[in-house]
């Protein structure tokens, strides 16, 4: 099977169709083709129903949709019935989506996010920026290269294979890390901004964020904090405008 | 807000373009991110203290925010280029607030715009559900194309309004010193909340949440001593 590095490089761009019916379906379907090439000259037939299947609709976390996408090519040339490869990728859509973010969206971004909120804090300047991209894209890179080669390797095995990886391993421990990392950030960040305006600013600025917080878990996803912050900025403007 | 030239307006348009397509559609390299996006915006406007003051703050906002599925979020990457815009060139105490308010609506007003984005892209397949069902390739990769496109002039279009929406409150709007000093104080006050409320959701009340309180225990030591 030729094309893994096109294919690899074509889901960076998995999300470029996203939408509320296929979901990922289209940028899978985009990122296989190079993989399915070679299903062209042995059976056309069969290239033609890989496509439309690999097309449907799909959802996972981006970073690990390699798995799905090497798994469902390489059962297409080992000429699995279409049904069960169709059963493989629906199945595969809640695991991939809940480790993928676990481990990226709600582990490894806050982790870095919170570690480079910290090194500007304490005067890393921009190359902390540097630093957080490098290490980042790094990391996703590999687990990127890791997924499709795994994939490939499994075929319908790659759920044993996904447990057996050091995939759930990571999500376990690095949720902890996160925390840690953006408990560290956040009064540091806090101070880098309050300092210069003594205690009365620092103190209701701090009020604020008090009453953000405790505001937002009471009335739940109707009030945002964005849209706190702007509630608050406009009573601000209000109240100045009226004199107080 | 500095004057902007033409090259440094055409730039930052490009940068919020880049960035706003990394968010979903390619490459997630994390540019989207304020931090990133700040701090690259601050350097083509000539004040990258800008961009990492603004960068940080709206940073603490998407903490908030966790990316997954269908959820609908706001789109922080040109809010912060054009908040940075506004921003460059005055003290960050009296243009913090006004550039983060105006990040948020602009991030809101993004987050919407993606939805759009995302129902255009249906009907683009629905129109192509039969190329789609007799397995021609190449019907996919047009549908990829317009839909990179569809994103990358929704990022544009962002951005440059989002410029001159900046331009016309920099020109029109002027607040007391009282006043801009309020709002970088509701600012900064609204980003902590957002971060910790994003921080204890996501810790949930295991592990993840004693370190949550032992690394904010740490930093606020830190914070005190230095």
């Amino acid at each position: 099977m030729t094309g893994r590095w096109r294919a690899l490089l074509r889901l960076l761009a998995v999300q470029g169709t996203w939408n509320y019916e296929r979901m990922l379906g289209v940028g899978m379907g985009y990122a296989a083709e190079p993989l399915l090439e070679d299903l062209k000259t042995v059976d056309p037939v069969r290239h033609g129903e890989a496509v439309v299947r690999s097309a449907e609709f799909f959802n996972c976390n981006p970073n690990l949709a390699g798995l799905a996408l090497g798994a469902t090519a390489r059962a297409e040339y080992e000429d699995v019935p279409g049904p069960q490869i169709a059963r493989l990728r629906t199945a595969l859509c809640s695991p991939l989506g809940a480790l993928g973010d676990d481990l990226f969206w709600a582990g490894l971004v806050p982790a870095l996010v919170g570690l480079t909120i910290a090194a500007v804090v304490l005067g890393a300047g921009w190359r902390a920026i540097v630093w957080f991209l490098v290490l980042y894209n790094l990391i996703r890179l590999a687990t990127g290269v890791w997924a499709l080669r795994t994939g490939l390797a499994a075929g319908m095995r790659v759920g044993a294979a996904i447990g057996a990886s050091w995939v759930p391993r990571a999500v376990a421990r690095i949720g902890p890390v996160a925390g840690a990392c953006v408990g560290f950030a956040v009064p540091l960040a806090a101070g880098w901004y309050l300092r210069g305006f003594g205690w009365g600013g620092a103190g209701g600025a701090l009020a604020i964020a008090a009453t953000g917080a405790a505001m937002s878990r009471w009335f739940g996803p109707s009030l945002t904090s964005v849209r706190f912050a702007l509630l608050a900025m406009g009573l601000l403007i209000f109240f100045r405008g009226m004199g107080l | 807000m500095t004057a902007l030239g033409a090259l440094t307006i055409g730039l930052l348009v490009l940068w919020g373009t880049v960035v706003a397509l990394d968010l979903v559609s390619v490459p997630q390299a994390m540019l989207s991110r304020p931090l990133v996006a700040g701090t690259v915006a601050g350097w083509i406007v000539g004040d990258v203290e800008a961009g990492l003051r603004v960068g940080v703050v709206l940073e603490l906002f998407a903490l908030d925010v966790l990316p997954i599925g269908a959820v609908r979020y706001p789109d922080y990457g040109p809010a912060t280029v054009v908040g940075v815009a506004l921003s460059a060139g005055a003290p960050w105490e009296l243009g913090l607030g006004l550039s983060v308010g105006a990040g948020l609506i602009l991030a809101s007003l993004g987050g919407w715009t993606l939805m759009v984005v995302r129902r255009w892209n249906a009907r683009a397949i629905q129109r192509r559900a039969a190329a789609l069902a007799a397995g021609e390739s190449g019907a996919i990769r047009r549908l990829q194309y317009a839909g990179l496109a569809r994103d990358g002039a929704r990022g544009a279009v962002l951005t440059a309004l989002g410029l001159l929406a900046a331009w016309a409150l920099a020109r029109w709007l002027t607040l007391d010193r009282g006043t801009a000093v309020g709002l970088t104080l509701v600012a900064v006050g609204t980003g902590l909340a957002a971060a910790a409320n994003g921080a204890v959701r996501s810790a949930g009340r295991g592990a993840r949440l004693k370190w949550l309180v032992a690394g904010a225990l740490a930093g606020t030591l830190l914070a005190v001593l230095r």
